[in-house]
């Protein structure tokens, strides 16, 4: 185990900029999730750390090695991919046993050294079969198995539970939390999905265009994103926004009206998230019209017009508003984020 | 369920192809085993003597040696042409600046009409002014008489075959750029060296379309020699060094007018294709499990 570095790295396809200055410190024993939307460069440095990219620019350390320009065997880490990249021809066994046997390892101590690995992530009884004969759920677990099996340096891991069924994710998740306290070892885990990086991380990262938004805790990346994009991305349903307009010393943002916050700029953008506005049929409150109720089981989604501006409001799933009547709605001043309008930079 | 009216265009636009394939070779074929049991020139009528063709064949020298040239052709030709395909299709199926034209270059002599290729190497080969000798001798190789010697006229043959696997090499290709790119990526995390990739990963999973390949071209190759045979080699030199199967059916029939015998000699020809196909298929077989994907 060791920790991962990446320091100033620039990757350039052609005129597209992949990474920029990309900066990033990965704790030896952590599990960090590097999350953002597609083509944000989130694979790219995932690709980079494993070699199977150049860098244009900067460096890459793991441990006390500079492996910027080493070749990907050398470089003593795991990939496990979005397709678990499984050889079709070769059994579990000698899947999982892939690298060991590439490595010269002798056959006798291969084969002690994957079955730990299978008992590990709990497929010792597939060892014979074949990866047609396995389910998504399966392979999954023998793409990690082989990805442990030689206790390399960092394991990377590109979106692993994106071609599994919402349920089955939601089990491999939490399996693959377990591991990561039962091995301890430093994994670095790419995904788009926001879920599984605020369940799954020690620490998030979040990416945009090539740049490092935000890294922090789960918690610190939801209740305190860094900027407008942050908490856009982060958080289901995504946060209401709102042009904000001081008018005699309160802030009007869409059907929001916020007293006392004096000392921002000229021009603000208000965040509030969904599960942050209250909805009743009292009096009080801004009026809006329900225009969709969407039904999610144990919660309900409410998309609402008030005055000009549209709301997401996640509520109980007891309240079931009638389409097209009409609702008051408010929210804490508390809960409102301040954005800076021109930077999206979080305003304190 | 197809309407009639579709079912009329089917059968009407099938109709042309279904036609061709019973004029220009269902039916010939099964004329050619009844002529096999025949003596026929053309000109008297057919007249029925059993086997006696067969019997005629097993006795005739000149018909031993032109089967056993068709196996040796066989031996050489179709693994050094499944190599071929093979090789050019690893080398040339990545993107890299000026692959199409080589990929072109590969595929091109495939394309060229048998008999310009023929004439084409006549000239190649001449030993007095051909290229080919005179490239030799200037790198200080053997300049063999290709025309004259007998063992070098054989492999003259051969070396012909060798550039006209355009088909081959494009499926190949097409199988080699079937294999997920992640694999290879997987292989270089994980250490593997581009030999141990070849032999774990490349060739187990392109083994299925090389056997099938293989069976093609042993069924192509015992025809694919007629050309070069007759136009650069003209069957020689002598002993019928040169004189293939289809080249001695041709001759007994065309030129001898001895149609009945050559049925015959084709229908050897049918059946040690079908045999060398069903041997390679058991042999396959047997090691089917280290190809299955």
């Amino acid at each position: 185990m060791a920790e991962l570095r990446f320091e100033g790295v620039r990757k350039d396809y052609g005129e597209v900029r992949a990474l920029r200055g990309f900066d990033l410190e990965v704790a030896d024993g952590e599990f960090l999730v590097l999350v953002g939307p597609s083509g944000c460069g989130k694979s790219t440095a995932l690709r980079t750390a494993a070699g199977l990219e150049e860098v244009t620019e900067g460096s890459i350390h793991i441990g006390d090695r500079n492996v910027t320009d080493v070749r990907p065997a050398e470089r003593n880490v795991s990939m496990v991919f979005q397709s678990y990249a499984l050889f079709p021809h070769l059994s579990v066994e000698e899947n999982i046993g892939f690298g060991l046997r590439a490595r010269g390892v002798k056959a006798g101590r291969a084969r002690v050294k994957v079955l730990e690995a299978a008992e590990l992530v709990g497929c010792e009884k597939l060892l014979d079969r074949k990866p047609f004969q396995l389910s998504g759920g399966e392979r999954q677990r023998v793409a990690l198995a082989r990805a442990l099996v030689r206790e390399p340096d960092v394991h990377l891991l590109d979106e692993p539970l994106s071609n599994l069924d919402a349920q089955l994710r939601v089990y491999m998740r939490a399996e693959l939390k377990k591991l990561h306290q039962s091995v301890g070892a430093t994994m670095v885990y790419v995904t788009h999905d926001q879920v599984e990086a605020l369940t799954l991380g020690d620490r998030v990262a979040v990416l945009n265009q090539g740049i490092l938004q935000q890294l922090g805790p789960p918690d610190d990346v939801y209740r305190r994103p860094a900027n407008r994009f942050v908490a856009g991305f982060i958080g289901s349903p995504a946060m209401n926004f709102f042009p904000g307009e001081r008018v005699d010393g309160s802030l009007h943002a869409g059907p929001f009206v916020f007293e006392g916050r004096p000392n921002l700029p000229e021009r603000v953008e208000v965040g509030v998230r969904p599960e942050h506005i209250q909805v009743d049929e009292g009096d009080e409150g801004a009026p809006a019209e329900v225009q969709v109720v969407e039904m999610a089981g144990n919660e309900t989604y409410l998309h609402l017009q008030a005055d000009k501006s549209l709301v997401l409001a996640r509520v109980g799933a007891d309240v079931r508003p009638e389409v097209g009547s009409t609702v008051r709605i408010r929210a804490n001043p508390a809960d409102a984020y301040l954005f800076d309008a021109e930077t999206g930079e979080t305003l304190t | 369920m197809l309407r009639d009216r579709e079912r009329r265009e089917y059968a009407v636009m099938l109709a042309p192809y279904l036609i061709g394939i019973a004029v220009l070779i269902a039916i010939p074929a099964l004329v050619t085993f009844a002529l096999a049991l025949t003596e026929y020139d053309l000109i008297r009528s057919p007249r029925f003597v059993g086997l006696q063709n067969f019997r005629d064949l097993w006795d005739d020298e000149i018909f031993r040696t032109s089967v056993r040239n068709s196996l040796m052709f066989i031996l050489f030709a179709v693994p050094l042409r499944l190599l071929g395909a093979v090789a050019f299709a690893l080398l040339l199926h990545r993107k890299f600046r000026g692959v199409g034209a080589y990929r072109t270059s590969a595929y091109l002599p495939t394309v060229v009409p048998d008999v310009a290729y023929a004439l084409l190497w006549l000239w190649i080969i001449n030993p007095l002014y051909g290229p080919l000798n005179l490239a030799l001798d200037a790198i200080g190789g053997p300049t063999p008489s290709w025309l004259t010697d007998p063992r070098a006229a054989q492999w003259a043959v051969i070396i012909m075959s060798l550039f006209v696997i355009g088909e081959g090499f494009i499926v190949a290709m097409a199988t080699r750029q079937g294999i997920p790119g992640e694999l290879y990526e997987l292989g270089d995390v994980e250490g593997a060296s581009p030999l141990f990739m070849f032999w774990r990963l490349t060739l187990p999973l392109m083994a299925p379309t090389l056997l099938l390949l293989m069976f093609r071209d042993t069924i192509f190759s015992f025809q694919a020699n007629f050309v070069p045979a007759l136009l650069v080699t003209g069957g020689g030199p002598a002993p019928y060094a040169t004189t293939y199967l289809p080249l001695f059916i041709y001759r007994n029939g065309f030129e001898y007018l001895r149609y009945g015998y050559a049925s015959a000699a084709t229908l050897v020809m049918f059946g040690l294709t079908a045999l060398i196909v069903y041997l390679q298929w058991r042999i396959v077989k047997r090691w089917r499990h280290a190809f299955v994907v």
